[in-house]
């Protein structure tokens, strides 16, 4: 449909000044009749609602088109993000992902709509006037066919050097937009530290180089050779049909036919200033989407692996890991873990705590080195029994906009209601839940922000809870600012360690004073590793954060 | 006004008189006047050169017969026709490249003199105004109101050429000139409509893909867990419903975007169609010449896009304007802070005095009342109180980001009014309660206040908290990048190089907002490390949240709705078993090492929670 309309319309096109060339010829006659006239004039009024229609025909095809290549790319693209592993979405930003997601993919359909359909619908305008010009004389086809080659030669010389320029307003752009967006959000420190004259000449700077390429781009676009070869062979058409006039060779009808024909050529001159711009946004956008599903998703299923009820025993033997390979996270770690024990991990920042417990469910896989869960190495289970049994309380806690049930229900939604409180009630969070007004029902903003860390804390305690996992890796971050919360949190946490094989990654006190067997990380090692008792006697660092 | 206007609108938002507004607007034009009087004869050039092409060929058909055309004549009128077409391109391109120049620079001076305004603002405004809006008011809103440049011209261009055409055709045939404006108030009811139409269903595609975008974020960042908990059918199911959402809507538009340009298409082919058949009637009756038929077939097209440009134009001159209205607010925004003097101190000792001080964020909700206080120079002082107590507003006030409404307040026996601002903040160390770090490495950070430091000088700092072990533990040590806002680094880390800014700046007056995240105990030490380090040196406020800190107070105030209510260390306070003892309780208690013993119940009572 699509195909049909464009084609068409540029040939519809074509009989307006065809018509009105006849229609002059026959004007000029010395006897001119109006009812030939008239059914030129008919010719041309029928063909150009056939033409309404079929243009309508054209641009629906394709925005229908466009919008199913939208729809389609947007579901490719987002089975394949759930499919992907962890060590991928661990180091892709969301905002990345975002940004693909959406707005590369909505390129990809203005690339169809208007882009390509504008394209191709003005790019049969070109050869309209080759068609039709040599229809009256054989000669009149030098014109247009000169046009072309040279259009040709102008459009992508344009492209070529317009493209570089595109790239660098984008550029600084991007650099003028984020730090004003930084300038503001750290206004109070920009003041504190009496650098606001800084800011401002930076911010200057800025703009000026985002002024400067804009400039330049624009005076590139001004300089657009098709329109000045548009007139060029306006002109020279016309001269050319006139002197096959004065030779007799064409009618002066002829003439204004031609002369019309040529004009059809501006709506491809036109069209190019932006259409191909729209365009090469288009592929660049297919290309960042293209380059998202071709990385690979690294981890398999496993599904004839290990699968047995988990009784809680971890070993670490000799394990390297990293998520980039020169960058190595873990450096030659060795630890055992006995069922039911409570393990205290502890360490600064960039340590290696979070990618430590994320090797056990394998949500990363190891470099080098061994992982067992009961003896069994964690890449010989069933990756879906591994998982099951083991569960992750992340320190930036999710939660979905959907009611507190249906959080803590998350991981077996089938659950009672009963089932629900008994978990929340374990988790310490029952109370707050029920101050909410709408108590369980109560829909949680996006990412969960009308609820404080703790809260959240405990909300993913309970979806534990539900599911009662046999190892329970806790990456506890967040802080009390009061007393009475930190005793809940306490408490919770002491409740969720029982009779299963628990590590906290944690800051508190508390729970490294009583945790059965205490590692403490340093730059990827494990510095030092015992009970409190035996840490006290043998590490200075350790000594020093016990001390008041 | 524009499609979401009034979504956006501000409480420092104010309504400029046409005068006002046009003069404001006629200030900044006036520095690009000579391009502009370039583009406006552009405009006018080539607004001729359109009118007149179809003239001199309708003419030029008039004059001629085979038996009497000559080479000259063919020359004469393809030359003429080609020159036009020559001048033409020149007149765009000048007119292109000096729109193009004059839009750059207005959108840089206006988006520069905004941001200026806003770096000059008192945090008052800050706080009170998201920043989200005024960076859109610096970026996209100037950017608008410029284009306002090209969409004027581009109108002006068109209006001219259609007049000269319409004075032409009313001369040489005034019947049929009349039926050809006919068509315009038709043509202009269809677009009016159509434009109505086509933004409602633009407004149900935007919020149908907001909705996407929505969902695809909340799902994202949810991954983790939906694989944890194996549900990735879930949330799949929602993702689909949202996307076919969006389509549905989407194809509704793309089925009225599609429809506009091939009815005018009709419309214009059945008025030639019209016109053909017409015009040849007044031709046969001798009324008009051929050339003139010609003349009118070959303009109708003419007065179709005008029509579409004209019909949008008022709206989008509106939203350019609105947009410059918003501009000049932000810029003219009041400030609250006034200063009546501008010394420049070269040192400080820091003694603070605040005499009889009357502060309210709003009016009628007063948060501190005849508040007096002595610092003495080197002092440190804990503030501690229930959230509310009015401690950050002291810390406010002596940074004078806020304005006090009575009293006094003098640093060092000067009214604080009485200082050039930026010269007493470069005396004053704050840090606030979120550590603010800018993109860049950990180095430009820290000499993000002093920019002149040496590199050593900062060496030598950092090795003194902790023997320098959190410079080893970072990947690049000093060249680390901290990422946007510093999310590269840990919230400690984040505070150790908030730290480290001050001291490098070596001020008289060191003010912290403690922050409440928790940071692991490691980093924990080596932080109080590079407090001891500020308060030995400097006078010192403290609004503190941990333990450590207050302890290392010389004096605590504990306040309570902006008063006052007990004062004295930590030990002294403790004994006396009142307010102090009891936020101790609320707050400090659980960082206490005799909580941490005392958890072990707890695990003893197993089974007996809930």
């Amino acid at each position: 449909m699509a195909v049909i309309g464009a084609v068409s319309n540029a040939a519809l096109a074509s009989i307006v000044p065809i018509f009105i060339g006849r229609a002059f010829n026959e004007i000029i006659l010395p006897e001119p009749s109006l009812p030939i006239i008239g059914r030129y004039a008919l010719i041309i009024g029928f063909s150009q609602i056939v033409r309404g229609m079929l243009q309508f025909a054209r641009n629906f095809g394709f925005e229908i088109i466009a919008q199913n290549i939208e729809k389609f790319v947007r579901q490719e693209l987002y089975i394949n993000l759930l499919g992907k592993s962890m060590t991928f979405h661990n180091l892709q930003s969301v905002g990345d992902l975002m940004a693909r997601s959406t707005n590369d993919v909505r390129e990809v359909n203005y690339m169809f709509s208007p882009g390509v359909n504008l394209v191709f619908g003005s790019l049969n305008f070109l050869f309209i006037p080759l068609i039709v010009g040599p229809t009256y004389h054989i000669a009149l086809i030098a014109t247009p066919a000169a046009f072309i080659i040279l259009y040709i030669f102008a459009l992508w010389h344009y492209l070529k050097i317009l493209n570089p320029i595109t790239s660098q307003v984008r550029q600084t752009f991007g650099n003028l937009n984020s730090r004003l967006v930084e300038a503001i959000d750290g206004v109070e420190i920009v003041k504190a530290s009496a650098q606001e004259n800084g800011e401002i000449a930076r911010f200057e700077k800025n703009a000026i180089d985002y002024r400067d390429a804009s400039t330049k781009q624009g005076y590139i676009e001004s300089r657009f050779l098709p329109l000045l070869l548009l007139g060029i062979a306006m002109a020279t058409g016309l001269a050319h049909a006139l002197f096959l006039f004065q030779e007799g060779q064409i009618l002066m009808g002829d003439i204004i036919a031609y002369f019309g024909t040529l004009s059809l050529l501006g709506f491809p001159t036109f069209i190019s200033l932006f259409a191909y711009s729209q365009i090469s946004l288009g592929f660049a956008g297919a290309r960042r989407i293209i380059e998202l599903l071709k990385t690979e998703n690294k981890l398999d299923q496993n599904k004839e692996g290990y699968d047995h009820t988990i009784a809680g025993n971890i070993e670490f033997n000799h394990v390297s890991f990293g998520y980039t390979d020169d960058e190595p996270i873990l450096k030659d770690v060795n630890l055992t873990i006995k069922p039911g024990q409570t393990v205290a991990i502890v360490g600064q920042t960039g340590s290696g705590k979070t990618s430590l417990v994320k090797l056990i469910n394998r949500t990363f896989d190891v470099h080098s080195g061994e992982i067992f869960v009961d003896h069994v190495n964690v890449r010989d289970w069933y990756l879906e029994a591994l998982r099951n049994q083991i569960s992750i309380i992340e320190q930036d806690v999710f939660l979905f906009s959907r009611s507190i049930a249906e959080n803590i229900a998350f991981g077996k939604p089938n659950s009672t209601r009963e089932e629900i409180i008994q978990a929340a009630k374990e988790a310490q969070a029952h109370d707050f839940i029920m101050s909410f007004e709408k108590g369980y029902e109560t829909v949680i903003g996006e990412r969960g922000t009308t609820l404080s860390g703790g809260q959240r804390q405990r909300l993913a305690l309970a979806r534990a809870f539900l599911t009662s996992p046999k190892i329970l890796i806790l990456d506890d971050s967040t802080s009390a600012i009061d007393s009475k919360t930190e005793d809940r949190i306490q408490q919770a946490i002491f409740r969720a360690a029982e009779g299963r094989t628990t590590l906290i990654i944690t800051h508190r006190l508390s729970q490294i004073r009583w945790a059965d067997l205490i590692v403490v990380m340093r730059q990827g090692e494990i510095m030092s590793i015992g009970k409190h008792e035996d840490l006290m006697r043998n590490s200075k660092s350790y000594q020093r954060i016990f001390s008041e | 006004m524009g499609f979401f206007s009034g979504l956006s609108a501000e409480k420092y938002d104010r309504q400029y008189s046409d005068q006002k507004l046009f003069s404001r607007i006629f200030d900044y034009f006036k520095l690009q006047i000579r391009y502009l009087i370039i583009i406006a004869s552009t405009i006018v050039i080539r607004s001729i050169i359109e009118a007149f092409s179809p003239v001199i060929v309708a003419k030029g058909l008039d004059m001629v017969t085979q038996e009497s055309i000559t080479i000259d004549f063919i020359l004469t009128i393809s030359g003429i026709i080609f020159g036009l077409g020559i001048l033409s391109w020149i007149s765009n391109l000048l007119r292109r490249r000096y729109s193009v120049k004059t839009i750059a620079e207005l959108t840089q001076q206006l988006a520069t003199d905004a941001f200026k305004a806003s770096m000059h603002q008192d945090l008052s405004f800050h706080d009170n105004f998201s920043s989200g809006k005024i960076v859109s008011r610096i970026t996209s809103d100037t950017r608008e109101f410029s284009q306002l440049i090209t969409l004027s011209t581009d109108v002006i261009m068109q209006l001219i050429s259609s007049i000269i055409l319409a004075v032409i055709l009313i001369q040489t045939e005034w019947r049929l000139a009349i039926a050809v404006f006919l068509l315009i108030p038709l043509l202009f009811y269809l677009v009016k409509r159509y434009r109505h139409i086509a933004r409602k269903v633009t407004r149900e595609g935007m919020r149908a893909m907001a909705n996407v975008n929505s969902t695809i974020k909340e799902t994202v960042s949810g991954i983790a867990i939906a694989k944890n908990f194996r549900q990735e059918k879930t949330i799949f199911e929602e993702f689909e419903e949202a996307n076919q959402t969006s389509f549905e809507v989407n194809i509704k538009r793309g089925f009225i975007l599609s429809i506009v340009f091939p009815v005018l298409r009709t419309i214009g082919g059945i008025a030639t169609a019209l016109m053909v058949y017409f015009g040849a009637v007044t031709v046969t009756e001798g009324l008009v010449s051929a050339g003139a038929w010609y003349l009118f077939l070959s303009t109708l097209d003419r007065f179709l896009y005008p029509v579409m440009s004209l019909s949008s134009f008022w709206t989008q001159v509106q939203t350019g304007l609105s947009a410059a209205e918003r501009i000049f607010a932000l810029i003219d925004a009041k400030h609250s802070v006034k200063q009546s003097g501008s010394i420049k101190p070269d040192e400080l000792d820091g003694r603070i005095d605040m005499r009889q001080v009357n502060f309210s964020y709003t009016q009628n909700e007063p948060v501190l009342r005849d508040f007096s206080l002595l610092i003495t120079p080197g002092e440190t002082l804990a503030l501690v109180g229930h959230t509310g107590a009015g401690k950050t507003s002291i810390g406010r006030l002596i940074t004078r980001f806020y304005e006090f409404q009575e009293g006094e307040i003098l640093i060092d026996g000067i009214d604080i009014r009485k200082f050039d601002l930026v010269a007493l903040h470069r005396k004053m160390g704050i840090v606030s309660q979120v550590p603010f770090l800018f993109s860049g490495t950990i180095e430009e950070n820290i000499r993000y206040g002093r920019p002149d430091c040496y590199l050593q000088e900062i060496i030598n700092i950092g090795k003194k908290i902790g023997e320098g072990e959190w410079l080893n533990t970072l990947p690049n040590g000093l060249k680390t990048q901290v990422g946007e806002r510093g999310s590269q680094l840990s919230m400690g880390q984040r505070q150790l190089v908030a730290l480290m800014r001050v001291l490098i700046q070596k001020p008289s007056i060191f003010i912290l907002d403690e922050a409440t995240a928790s940071i692991d105990p490691f980093t924990e030490k080596q932080i109080q490390a590079a407090l001891d380090l500020i308060l030995s040196e400097t006078t010192s406020i403290l609004i503190a949240h941990r333990l450590s800190t207050v302890r290392s107070a010389d004096r605590i105030l504990v306040m309570q709705e902006g008063d006052i209510i007990e004062e004295g260390n930590h030990t002294e306070l403790l004994k006396q078993g009142q307010y102090y003892a009891e936020l101790y309780n609320t707050y400090f208690r659980h960082q206490s090492l005799a909580y941490v013993d005392e958890t072990k119940k707890y695990q003893n009572n197993r089974g007996t929670a809930g």
